[in-house]
């Protein structure tokens, strides 16, 4: 069952347990803009909401990539910074995407700059096509990522690696993304989203509460000390065998 | 910074400054008065308005090949330990660029963890020895080199004593890129200038987000990071950034 959407920013749809999330602003190449947070913010609801829903992709729409990043159009709109910090915390998508128990896999094509890196950080999968170029301009630019670049990054990567990309703004291609872990596989463009779909169809026959499990486990285990990390997985495998 | 101590020396130009640990005749071995220039010049370039990227560098064949052990000193294991460099030069709010010109072993190796980014020549050695001695790395070994490549490999090489060259350092992870020993510095110098083109709050930022934000759960890394831009957002640089971008042209950064 397909269910198309009328919003301008994002299309959302399904398809059996696969949930797909398109960022829909191709003639700028998907960048990301107040707009798309909001409506990005309600779907993301709806795939943690939606008990039908066991795994969602994150894709861009267009030929020329995922994402370029937030809209520099919109940057310096905020009244103040008391209200932009304000904003920030009261619609959290970035909160909400790591709050998400299901899986969510990322289609990357193309340019992945800036919050289209980090957006696919907030992914538990990452698929890349051999053209995808990735890219952190923000400190080139007088800025910081914002999407949570500086933690996510490191967590991906490494601290030191995290690092030298943020501080170069230099550009890696798909190959060395692959090498170093930012993404987990390199596929042929034509065979992006059939690679996505096989992904995101074997999570959906696994067993939800087992991946929401193991999710837990392994996101929340590594900012604990390790007894605590090892206590958090006894109690969620004793809350599965129940 | 015009008084130049002899076991280090420091030049600044353009936005860099380039610190050379100078006792080429002891390979660069860290003695307690190059530890406290060493100290002293990192404090001095943290504050430096004119430095925005700091690169380390050795004089001579080796980077350093760790902490300088008198023959006569009888009491060797209590003896070693005392002089801690990796804490100043980690504190550095600055990007701190490691220029590999040679050998990097034991304590010296330590202090290449300690900076953000390395680059080694092809013809150095990597490693932490320091339990041949029947001692442990002090100076921040056995803390940042297992989060660098992983737990595994730091503990065999800890354990072993084994030295890598500088082809493995960079598949472990542990260097960012190998290049002839003649252009260590000259490739050190581009990323510097790379990274000092770049709006020096944000990077000093950056750098506070990531070093930081490790050591944090990640929600609160979070709040860290988005401070940090709302922070950002007050400067100048930030406002030059997006118009330079809007307008098409590229970005005057002052530090402001």
């Amino acid at each position: 069952m397909t269910v198309p959407d009328s919003r301008n920013t994002i299309s959302y749809s399904k398809e059996g347990p696969v949930a797909r999330v398109v960022l829909d602003r191709p003639d700028v190449i998907n960048a990301y803009d107040t707009r798309m947070r909001d409506e990005l913010y309600q779907v993301m609801q709806s795939v943690g909401d939606d008990p039908d829903v066991r795994v969602a992709v994150l894709s861009g729409a267009g030929e020329k990539g995922f994402c370029a990043g937030a809209d520099l159009t919109e940057f310096g709109t905020a009244p103040s910074q008391t209200i932009a910090r304000r904003t920030r915390w009261a619609r959290d998508v970035w909160g909400l995407f790591l709050s998400l128990e299901k899986p969510l896999v990322a289609a990357l094509h193309g340019w992945v700059i800036g919050s289209g890196v980090e957006m696919a950080c907030l992914c538990d999968v990452r698929i890349a096509s051999e053209d995808a170029v990735f890219r952190m301009p923000e400190v080139a630019l007088g800025m910081l990522p914002a999407a949570g670049g500086a933690q996510t990054l490191e967590r991906a990567i490494g601290a030191d690696r995290a690092l030298e990309l943020l501080l170069t703004g230099r550009t890696m291609d798909a190959a060395e993304a692959v090498r170093i872990g930012l993404v987990h596989r390199v596929v042929q463009r034509g065979s992006l989203r059939a690679q996505a779909d096989r992904v995101a169809a074997g999570l959906a026959d696994r067993d939800p509460r087992a991946l929401a499990a193991v999710k837990t486990a392994v996101r929340r285990g590594p900012d604990m000390p390790l007894h605590r990390g090892l206590e958090l997985e006894e109690r969620l495998l004793a809350a599965l065998k129940r | 910074m015009s008084a130049k101590p002899r076991s280090f020396s420091l030049e600044v130009a353009d936005g860099v400054a380039t610190a050379y640990l100078d006792r080429a005749a002891a390979c660069n071995r860290i003695s307690e008065a190059l530890a406290a220039d060493v100290r002293d010049a990192f404090d001095e370039l943290d504050h430096h308005d004119g430095v925005r990227v700091v690169i380390l560098t050795g004089m001579g064949e080796a980077f350093c090949v760790g902490a300088d052990l008198p023959a006569d000193e009888p009491d060797l294991p209590r003896a070693a330990g005392r002089v801690r460099v990796s804490g100043c030069i980690a504190a550095c709010r600055k990007p701190v660029i490691a220029a590999l010109n040679g050998s990097a072993m034991d304590q010296g190796l330590e202090i290449a963890l300690a900076c953000d980014i390395r680059l080694a020549s092809e013809n150095a050695r990597l490693g932490l020895t320091q339990i041949r001695s029947g001692l442990l790395p002090w100076d921040g070994g056995t803390q940042r080199l297992p989060r660098l490549i992983g737990q595994g490999r730091a503990m065999e090489m800890i354990l072993t004593a084994r030295t890598v060259d500088a082809r493995e350092a960079k598949e472990m992870g542990m260097v960012d890129g190998v290049v002839p020993p003649q252009d260590v510095l000259k490739e050190a110098r581009k990323l510097a200038e790379t990274i000092a083109a770049h709006a020096p709050i944000a990077a000093g930022y950056a750098k506070e987000a990531v070093r930081t934000g490790r050591d944090l759960p990640l929600d609160q890394g979070l709040r860290l990071e988005a401070d940090l831009n709302v922070l950002l957002q007050s400067t100048a640089d930030r406002a030059e950034g997006v118009r330079s971008f809007l307008e098409k042209r590229p970005p005057v950064y002052r530090g402001r």
